[in-house]
């Protein structure tokens, strides 16, 4: 698995790669978790993510959560479809916030801001 | 052809024999499980069901033949090259066989703590997730006594797919639960081949679940496997026997009068 | 007569087979310990069990024994007029001889037991089946834990009871037959040598290994016993197996330690 950080305007820009399993999830998490803690929204590009495990989900999830509790905006981006299945296995398909281009993640970030302002 | 076999099945069973003492329990049995697709194991009780899946667990070393799993002869293979194995497999065993010490939740991470460097946290969720794919997180802090006999299925369900396995092998998943519980546990075998691509193995002799979850059957019957196929080639079986399991007959006891009174005097 | 001939040929195979499981067991577990990860809390957990909450036991026993070993041994030295030898005679009994040995065997009866039939258990309900099956070794996990914690509980509950074992004896000695305090005291110092505590400290791990190797042996290869013990009906029979066959064995290398050293 590869990971690769980009600074957008106004958003952070996390691009995964390859399989995400139990031995690079908490690589992922720590990425995860650090960006965060920049106070930055962060987008997540699942878009080259051949196979994603339970760990890599968690990750994610407890990622959301932690972006929820800061208010800062969190989205994946270009969801494979065998990715989407198992979110929506678990349900957590409706939680995510999904996105298809990082257009539509930076319109939400710029309103988010202006709410905040 | 090894090498295609080997890519298309998840497990291959060849001229497998398991004598107990003086009985012989599996002769030759040969079988082949594809990936991605559920495999019922049916038969009656005694026809050596039970032995099959030890040996495909590792736990019974056949007496000959070879077993391979995932491209492991398990059969030959050493303890060490077994457990590498064993990591991509779950296992849900007849009466759940939680440890009555922990809890559900512990039961289900105890894998994740043993063989992986998990975050604690990123443990606890995916414990969750399990436990709401089995539709069992209320539970999550009950200990194993606590648990009817349909939660106990769920939970040891939820430990055996905990680490993502790639083969899972359930040991008679509808025995002894009323049948709206056995049809959730029937639909949710169905949605983990379909979502998370498992091979799934299931032994069991419920007929109503076999022909609901089953892409293969094999059928088994006084330690052979006497036909397998899809379930609409099973069912279009003329062997008696299978016929005979179907239309849930008896088996054959017909004798004549004087050997059945012989039988039951001993012979007096 | 041929028959009887057989059954003893079966029985001294089968315990033969038995001996050579239990000690193979142990080699088993020890090349286990040495593996890592080394994980100290099941071992914390395995101590409470086997040694704190046998504790109260233990106390209850060896204050009453000393109280007997008082008594009995102030009836026999007042007959030789040697009753100075009290504290001595006590002392010396209960570090060498009866200490490891009491306690061991009320260790067999409320812990070993306990392991046995939880062992077995966890044998007839596919329980250990579930551990070999997520490649966790059984043998490590299950038994190591409990055999470091018999072989350090022993000796520390040896100790708890030769202590208030020599209180018991004190206390009969000088508040129920009036000795004085000194001589009981002095008695006692001037008796114990060194050689003493350690035969007796030696005794007590040996005993705390031997006691929990057979209890997590007989439960752990409850399955490999005669056909027709399995099930519930198994469980209580090896359990008294078990407690049985650990007795002798503390028994039974008392006298060979005893002899040896």
């Amino acid at each position: 698995m590869e990971l690769t950080l980009k600074s957008e305007t106004g958003f952070d820009l996390l691009a995964l790669s390859g399989e995400v399993d139990m031995h690079f999830s908490p690589k992922l998490r720590e990425k995860i978790l650090g960006t965060l803690k920049d106070g930055k929204p962060l987008l997540i590009d699942m878009a080259q993510v051949s196979y994603i495990d339970s760990s890599g989900i968690a990750s994610l999830v407890e990622g959301f959560q932690t972006a929820k509790s800061s208010k800062l905006p969190y989205g994946l981006l270009n969801i494979s479809t065998t990715a989407l299945q198992v979110l929506t296995l678990t349900r957590l398909d409706k939680i995510f916030n999904l996105y298809s281009s990082a257009e539509q993640f930076k319109a939400q970030v710029t309103t988010h801001a202006g709410a905040i302002q | 052809m090894s090498t295609d076999n080997s890519q298309r099945n998840a497990i291959s069973i060849r001229n497998l024999v398991v004598d107990y003492g003086q009985r012989r329990i599996l002769s030759d049995v040969n079988l082949d499980i594809p990936m991605g697709q559920i495999m019922v194991i049916m038969g009656q009780s005694g026809a050596g069901k039970t032995t099959l899946l030890r040996c495909l667990l590792g736990l019974k070393k056949p007496t000959s033949g070879s077993v391979h799993i995932l491209g492991t002869d398990i059969a030959s293979a050493s303890l060490r090259e077994i457990n590498k194995v064993r990591i991509q497999m779950g296992v849900a065993f007849q009466g759940g066989a939680l440890f009555s010490s922990m809890s559900v939740a512990e039961n289900i991470q105890l894998a994740l703590r043993e063989h992986t460097n998990l975050d604690e946290k990123t443990i606890e969720i995916m414990t969750r997730i399990k436990l709401d794919m089995v539709n069992m997180l209320p539970a999550e802090h009950l200990m194993p006594a606590e648990l009817s006999g349909g939660m106990t299925k769920r939970a040891a369900l939820a430990r055996a797919i905990i680490m993502d396995p790639k083969l899972l092998f359930f040991d008679e998943p509808s025995a002894g639960l009323d049948p709206s519980t056995a049809a959730e546990l029937d639909q949710l075998i169905i949605t983990l081949k379909n979502t998370m691509r498992m091979t799934i193995v299931v032994v069991t002799h419920e007929l109503d679940s076999i022909f609901k979850i089953a892409d293969h059957i094999a059928v088994m019957s006084n330690g052979l496997i006497i036909e397998t196929g899809t379930p609409q080639q099973i069912t279009a079986s003329t062997n008696p026997e299978i016929q005979g399991m179907l239309n849930r007959k008896p088996r054959e006891t017909i004798v004549d009068t004087d050997t059945h009174l012989r039988r039951l005097t001993g012979g007096v | 007569m041929l028959k009887s001939i057989e059954n003893i040929g079966a029985i001294v195979i089968s315990s033969l087979e038995q001996t050579g499981r239990t000690f193979n067991l142990l080699l088993i577990v020890f090349w286990e310990l040495l593996q890592p990860p080394y994980r100290l809390y099941p071992i914390v957990r395995q101590m409470y069990f086997i040694g704190a909450r046998s504790l109260t036991l233990i106390i209850v026993s060896g204050v009453t024994i000393g109280m007997v070993l008082g008594l009995q041994f102030y009836n026999i030295l007042e007959r030789f007029g040697a009753v100075d030898l009290l504290g001595a005679g006590v002392a010396l009994s209960v570090i060498r001889e009866l200490g490891p040995v009491m306690t061991s065997l009320m260790v067999v009866g409320r812990a070993g037991s306990s392991i046995t039939a939880e062992l077995g258990i966890m044998r007839i309900t596919e329980q250990v089946d579930a551990l070999e099956c997520m490649a966790i070794s059984p043998g490590k996990f299950l038994i190591a834990p409990k055999l470091v914690a018999g072989l350090l509980s022993v000796p520390l509950l040896t100790m708890v009871f030769d202590f208030v074992a020599l209180f018991g004896g004190y206390f009969v000695g000088v508040y129920m037959f009036g000795l004085p305090e000194g001589s009981y005291m002095n008695g006692m110092t001037d008796a114990i040598e060194w050689v003493d505590v350690r035969l007796g400290l030696v005794k007590s791990v040996i005993f705390g290994l031997l006691i929990t190797l057979i209890c997590c042996a007989r439960g752990f290869y409850m399955h490999l016993g005669k056909a027709g013990s399995q099930g519930a009906e198994g469980v209580s029979s090896v359990t008294t197996d078990a407690v049985v066959m650990s007795s002798i064995a503390v028994l039974f290398s008392d006298f060979l330690i005893g002899a040896l050293i």
